[in-house]
């Protein structure tokens, strides 16, 4: 019995997790190949707020500019499943994900504190 | 041990449940109906129970935290609408907290207001970075107890019993109806604010609920907010029987703290503004994180209260920023107490936007499994969404009506 | 490269100019490797599903094969006329 999922339900706007369970960001959008006449396939996953400009009208637009308009596209072979999450089989710096965090923890650690 | 835990959890959570916006309201409305809008303090309790619960369960089922349900289930636009509306009712939440801590410190210390804004925020920046949580929540909740010096000066004012009583029975006054309306609105507003279900429900995430603590939801949600809404109960009793017709109007925090001086004395007084002063630390704290935790959930950043800061930098900017935000608006000097109202009418202005997806979603098998609401969650849930959309609706009306509860 | 996003929100009518309403979501097939658009979830009904309302079944009353469609332009998607939701 084939799995059918609703992408708008059970994929877009789920939470990406990467190969070590870390929270790396959500499903902003899908990338598609094919068309009309032809099979209509799921090839990758869109993130970032770049991809947000797309959705919201100028909310987003605005959203896509505050947060930097960065995109990461992760192929459709890097998944490992989908259930509650989306669950990636790569790290997330593997992937182009989880950079905002990166880019911020080596300030973070030089506090007193941040270890505890 | 088990049981030991629970009670700590209880504790914590009564102290934790009166807020500033409670704090204002409950006495604000003791002062100018009287015992009269008791009833409505039992139905804004009755909710914020019910959606607890929900919120806790779909927690400990899915995993999933509100603002991250929120945004699967009613898609980006939607989702960022409400989470712009919950992050400016916070921050508003936030400002007022941390304005009422500032003036307690200063009815302890005499020191100045505006050095005092300076102290309360760096202190609960210290605070909340170096003391690990757990520890967060035991001295705020626990000192918060200390409100409970008002449980006592209510009895030991002698209120008349009868009215007290009368004060339980819905009924609708005839004199000032207006007003009645505004106060009812935020006494609900102030019992049911976004923060709280926010925070409760990332909790329970954290603490990594699964379907064997769901009794443990029920009773933390029942217990924990019902005995927090006894306290509200003899805050409104002793704004009614101290204040009531007096031509006093609580406007200062001091005089809320005269509730307890006047029957018990200095004791009396120092125990309640210590009260006070841990019940809003704490709210204020609950309310930064809660901030912090609807931008990291709803665009999936790594977040959590437990964690190092280093291992959820961007969510520990994040709440830094709040902070910062606040004490900022705190500085240039507005009435924490006006505050206070328009925070809790905006929040009554937001709360459509927060508990209907959360309604939606714990009737969703696909993250409920065979947990989605009973027959009574349902019917309370969809009877206190008619409720809510109703003091959405006339929360603004109200306030302009009424100039802000003065009339 | 279509995004999802570009395509759901979109009118459905059919060549004829018969209106079968607006797309709401899209249902794939997970096979072995890249999952395929199988049908399009279109209409009132497909909002409800959307919002987690009522259990979807496994061919949803409110669904439009993608075989079915003949171009997507302007704001629309185009499909054979006689087509109906399934």
């Amino acid at each position: 019995m084939t799995k059918t999922i609703d992408l708008g339900l059970n994929l877009l706007d789920h939470q990406l997790l990467d190969a070590e369970g870390r929270r790396c960001g959500k499903v902003d959008d899908i990338a598609l190949e094919g068309g009309p006449g032809e099979d209509l396939e799921v090839v990758a996953i869109l993130c970032g707020p770049g991809v947000w400009r797309a959705r919201a009208g100028w909310i987003g637009r605005i959203a896509a500019w505050l947060g930097g308009g960065g995109r990461v596209r992760i192929p459709w072979e890097e998944v490992d499943g989908v259930g509650s999450h989306v669950k990636l089989r790569k790290r997330a710096e593997e992937l182009g994900l989880g950079r905002g965090d990166d880019r911020l923890r080596p300030y973070i650690e030089k506090i007193p504190g941040a270890d505890h | 041990m088990k049981i030991f835990k629970v009670a700590l959890g209880i504790l914590a959570a009564i102290g934790g449940f009166v807020d500033i916006g409670d704090l204002v309201f409950n006495v604000a409305a003791g002062a100018t109906f009287g015992y009269q809008l008791l009833w409505v303090v039992v139905i804004g309790v009755v909710g914020i129970i019910v959606y607890s619960e929900m919120c806790g369960r779909v927690a400990a089922v899915s995993g999933k935290a509100v603002f991250d349900a929120v945004r699967e289930r009613v898609g980006f636009k939607a989702g960022l609408a409400a989470l712009l509306s919950a992050q400016v009712v916070n921050l508003m939440t936030l400002t007022a907290e941390i304005g009422g801590l500032a003036i307690c410190l200063q009815l302890l210390s005499g020191l100045p207001y505006r050095l005092l804004i300076l102290i309360a925020g760096v202190g609960l920046l210290i605070v909340v970075w170096f003391v690990a949580f757990e520890w967060v929540e035991r001295i705020f909740g626990y000192g918060g107890l200390c409100m409970l010096v008002f449980a006592v000066a209510a009895v030991k004012l002698h209120p008349a019993w009868g009215a007290v009583g009368h004060g339980f029975v819905p009924h609708l006054e005839t004199q000032s109806p207006v007003l009645y309306a505004y106060f009812a609105v935020g006494l609900l507003g102030a019992a049911m604010t976004p923060y709280e279900v926010y925070f409760y429900s990332s909790g329970g995430v954290e603490e990594r609920w699964g379907p064997k603590d769901l009794g443990l939801n029920k009773v933390n949600a029942m217990i924990g907010y019902g005995l927090g809404g006894f306290l509200s109960f003899a805050l409104m009793i002793v704004g009614g029987a101290l204040f009531l017709g007096q031509g006093i109007e609580p406007e200062f925090l001091g005089t809320i703290a005269l509730g307890a001086e006047v029957p018990l004395g200095q004791i009396g007084l120092l125990l309640g503004l210590v009260g006070i002063l841990f019940a809003v630390s704490g709210a204020a704290i609950d309310t930064l994180f809660s901030g912090a935790y609807n931008l990291a959930q709803f665009l999936g950043w790594e977040w959590g209260r437990y964690r190092h800061p280093r291992g959820a930098p961007k969510f520990t900017v994040t709440w830094v920023v709040l902070l910062v935000l606040a004490l900022g608006v705190v500085m240039t000097g507005v009435d924490p107490v006006q505050l206070t109202e328009y925070a809790v009418i905006f929040s009554a202005v937001a709360l459509p936007l927060t508990y209907i997806p959360i309604f939606l979603v714990a009737n969703d098998r696909t993250y409920m499994r065979e947990y989605t609401n009973g027959r009574i969650a349902n019917v309370l849930g969809i009877v206190y969404l008619v409720v809510i959309m109703v003091i959405a609706v006339s929360a603004v009306p109200l306030m302009i009506l009424t100039n802000v509860g003065q009339n | 490269m279509r995004t999802f996003s570009s395509i759901v929100g979109r009118v459905v009518e059919t060549e004829s100019g018969r209106r079968l309403g607006r797309c709401h979501d899209m249902r794939a097939v997970l096979g072995q490797g890249i999952p395929r658009v199988e049908e399009l979830i279109v209409g009132r009904g497909g909002l409800l599903e959307h919002f987690g309302i009522g259990t979807p079944k496994a061919h949803s009353p409110n669904a439009v094969p993608w075989e079915a469609v003949l171009r997507i332009e302007g704001d629309r998607v185009v499909v054979r006329d006689g087509t109906e939701l399934v």
